[in-house]
């Protein structure tokens, strides 16, 4: 069985054969791994808390993300953003009321559309079927009081949304303190 | 005499590489700059969002079984907080999952003799108005460090 060598350079010229197979291996790399073109409505301005504990959500497809940040720093009063499909049809980020001008809760309108469907009821087929899998993500400020969260978890609530994730940073696990 | 005339010039015969080697690198260096890796986030997840039923008063030290496990945060100044609850008194994580953890050994204890699982002790974390979400997540994650699977959240106090 005959051997295969690398060939060798000639006058100068750089064997590149190498390099390019390593590039190649990278590039396959990062297009499998890498998700361009994927956006999650995550707003990574938004400073999360960090947590040593944590899970990643492979189903990225039943995850709606709720941006929430208090209107001034020490305001109690949240901004929902979350991706939702604009009036052409489009997904795009947009801020959801908590009361809107027709005193309609956006939040629980939209929660509840995910959960159960364009009629916003249990039951039904089709458009209006339930998907039991929905999860909610909440992209808080890691500084944000409590009551700027409160609304949105008692729209969780009211949408029967069963799993509700904190996006948080991963944190390193604090080393003992040495007896020493 | 034979003259050796001047070397020749040696081409490589195969195909030429370099736009090739060019055009990859153009490409390997977009992946790596638009790619997103989310590698250094994860997810902290609650079954029960919200527990029907706020905060009361004090919550007392006796430990049941039948109730869950009520964890009272408030914050003491904005970069500090206190939770407090079934025989809990911590200001911070690593106290609060020691005491969480030694707590469900007893509860645990007492589950098995009255015939049932470790699984259906829930907690309820109640924290103040003015308790920042980060304080909120490590006493989760303290709760969840512990063991305990059933983790609610109550109105604001």
């Amino acid at each position: 069985m005959s051997k295969h060598h690398i060939p060798e350079a000639h006058g100068g010229h750089p064997n590149v054969t190498p390099l390019i197979d390593v590039v190649m291996v990278l590039i396959v790399f990062f297009m499998l791994v890498a998700k361009i073109g994927v956006s999650t409505g995550a707003d990574t301005k938004i400073k999360v808390p960090a947590s040593i504990l944590g899970t990643d959500i492979k189903d990225m497809g039943n995850v709606l993300f709720l941006n929430v940040t208090p209107q001034t720093k020490e305001s109690d009063v949240p901004i929902v953003t979350a991706n939702v499909k604009n009036a052409s049809g489009a997904t795009e980020r947009a801020e959801l009321k908590l009361q809107n001008a027709t005193g309609q809760n956006e939040v629980v309108n939209t929660l509840k559309f995910f959960r159960f469907g364009k009629d916003l009821k249990r039951g039904g087929t089709n458009e209006n079927a339930d998907n039991d899998n929905f999860q909610v993500v909440i992209r808080g400020d890691f500084e944000m009081h409590y009551a700027v969260l409160e609304p949105v978890l008692i729209a969780c609530a009211e949408a029967a949304v069963k799993t509700v994730n904190f996006n948080t940073a991963k944190k390193m696990e604090e080393a003992p303190a040495s007896s020493h | 005499m034979k003259m050796k005339g001047a070397k020749a010039v040696h081409y490589e015969s195969g195909p030429n590489m370099t736009p090739l080697v060019d055009v990859v690198m153009v490409i390997l260096i977009f992946l790596m700059l638009a790619g997103q890796f989310g590698g250094a986030e994860h997810y902290l997840a609650s079954n029960m969002p919200l527990v029907k039923g706020g905060s009361g008063g004090e919550p007392g030290n006796s430990v049941s079984i039948d109730e869950p496990v009520e964890i009272r945060v408030d914050s003491t100044s904005p970069d500090h907080f206190v939770a407090r609850g079934n025989t809990i008194n911590a200001t911070d994580g690593a106290a609060l999952y020691g005491q969480l953890q030694a707590l469900r050994a007893r509860m645990g204890a007492a589950l098995k003799a009255a015939g049932k699982k470790e699984s259906d002790i829930s907690v309820k974390i109640a924290p103040g108005r003015s308790v920042r979400f980060q304080h909120v997540v490590t006493v989760q994650e303290a709760a969840m460090r512990a063991g305990f699977e059933k983790i609610g959240f109550a109105s604001a106090h």
